[in-house]
């Protein structure tokens, strides 16, 4: 402490310097240049820096914000498309049901009126065949008349009223009959 | 056997860390004899070394950080990430900005960061302008550190008021502690005020006298090593001299960071805690 009085006696009377001296003038020196430094950097020095910082945070962050978002849209996609297709498949396996479903009635109905028709047309034949008979025998039994007149009319011719005649003519009618 | 008288080291080392009004140019370009007897209001302010190493810091700080913001803002709008020379003066200055500044002063500390930032650069480069050959140590001036160191403390308390409204400030200085009264609070005031008034001043001293101490004992510390070459005028000592200067000179070189660092760690942390004072 004593030396670094003396050093600050000597510095009264002239410019001694030693490594501890204190010189008013240098603190003056010092306050305008760091101030001078201060206001020059504020204005052209740290904005240029901090500000290109701050944006190039912000732009980074509204990046990462938007592949964010991009990823919560992408998976909201991929939910709904899962659903989507899930719906498509159990609406096809539907579908599918269903036609065959319809194909299996189809089929089902068809058969049956093919039957019925079947059985309607065997019905019709088989009246038809049995009318067609009645009248074959209809008419056979017309021209067994006829033929039996024109037979009658022969025996009578020959010898009417014979007994051997009348049952010529009976077992002629029988005959007939049985060929029938 | 009659020998030379051993040089006056000590002299030499004071010659050489402090300051003078003559500024030994580089190359045998000689000397600059700086002007005297400039007085403004009767106090000497002729220019001296250290007044032109500091400026020539100021001027090579501004110099930095103006082509490495023009090179960081051109590279922004071309939209690329910044590289090189303005990548790493920006990443010291987000260094600075973010974990000394913001980190330390807390919310609101984007507004001292310009005042930190240049505070640190500042302290920085009149650090490393004393490890040049022609060199000088700005910062290896009291008178330097002491006019930072002022400028801390008002800014620390200059902050608190603005921070705290006079009423809030000033219980900074006469505090009562809460519950407290009558007798107990009288005493309470006389002893406590006179240490809260030290607590103020010892911070920004404590400032002052690190940074002046640690920029000038290095250079004693390389200049004593350099010096022992010349009083035992031999080979050997010589090279074992050299290797510790050269040791010397890379801690000084990291010291120079460091109390660059510091200056502005704790010129943050006092702005913080005197602003966050309840």
């Amino acid at each position: 402490m004593p030396a670094l009085l003396v050093v600050l006696l000597r510095e009264a009377d002239g410019p001694a310097f030693t490594p501890f001296s204190i010189n008013p003038g240098v603190i003056l020196w010092t306050v305008v240049v760091f101030l001078l430094l201060l206001a020059l950097l504020w204005k052209f020095g740290w904005p240029a820096i901090l500000k290109s910082v701050e944006d190039r945070e912000k732009r980074i962050q509204q990046q990462l914000d938007e592949a964010e978002r991009a990823r919560a849209e992408a998976a909201r996609l991929l939910e709904e498309h899962k659903k989507t297709l899930g719906n498509a498949r159990g609406e096809a396996q539907e579908i599918i049901a269903r036609a065959q479903a319809l194909a299996e009635k189809e089929r089902q109905g068809i058969l049956e009126r093919a039957r019925a028709e079947q059985e309607q047309l065997l019905e019709r034949a088989r009246k038809e065949i049995e009318e067609e008979k009645e009248k074959a025998l209809l008419a056979l039994r017309r021209e067994a008349v006829d033929l039996s007149i024109a037979a009658a009319s022969k025996v009578i011719e020959q010898n009417l009223d014979s007994a051997a005649n009348r049952k010529l003519v009976v077992e002629y009618l029988a005959s007939l009959e049985k060929r029938q | 056997m009659t020998q030379a008288p051993p040089p006056d080291i000590g002299a030499m080392i004071f010659a050489h860390t402090s300051d003078s009004h003559v500024v030994e140019l580089p190359f045998g370009l000689g000397e600059w004899h700086l002007p005297t007897g400039w007085r403004v209001v009767g106090i000497d302010v002729s220019p001296t070394k250290h007044v032109v190493f500091m400026g020539l810091a100021a001027l090579l700080v501004f110099l930095t950080i103006r082509l490495a913001g023009r090179q960081v803002e051109r590279r922004h709008q071309e939209g690329k990430a910044p590289r090189g020379f303005g990548a790493a003066i920006e990443a010291m200055v987000l260094f600075v900005r973010n974990d000394v500044a913001i980190a330390n002063i807390g919310h609101g500390g984007e507004k001292f960061a310009p005042y930190i930032l240049t505070l640190f650069f500042f302290i920085l480069y009149c650090n490393l302008l004393g490890l040049f050959p022609w060199g000088a140590t700005p910062t290896g001036n009291l008178a330097v550190t002491g006019a930072l160191a002022l400028m801390a403390f008002l800014t620390i308390e200059i902050s608190g008021i603005v921070a705290l409204g006079l009423k809030g400030y000033l219980t900074t200085i006469f505090f009562v502690p809460p519950g407290m009264t009558g007798a107990l609070a009288a005493l309470m005031l006389a002893i406590m005020t006179p240490i809260e008034l030290i607590g103020k001043l010892v911070k920004p001293f404590a400032l002052c006298l690190r940074l002046f101490a640690n920029m000038t004992a290095g250079h004693f510390v390389i200049l004593a090593l350099l010096g022992l070459i010349f009083i035992f005028a031999s080979w050997g000592v010589a090279v074992g001299s050299v290797a510790f200067v050269l040791f010397m000179m890379l801690l000084e070189l990291l010291v120079a960071f460091l109390q660059a660092y510091i200056f502005a760690l704790l010129t943050s942390v006092f702005i913080g805690m005197m602003r966050h004072e309840h």
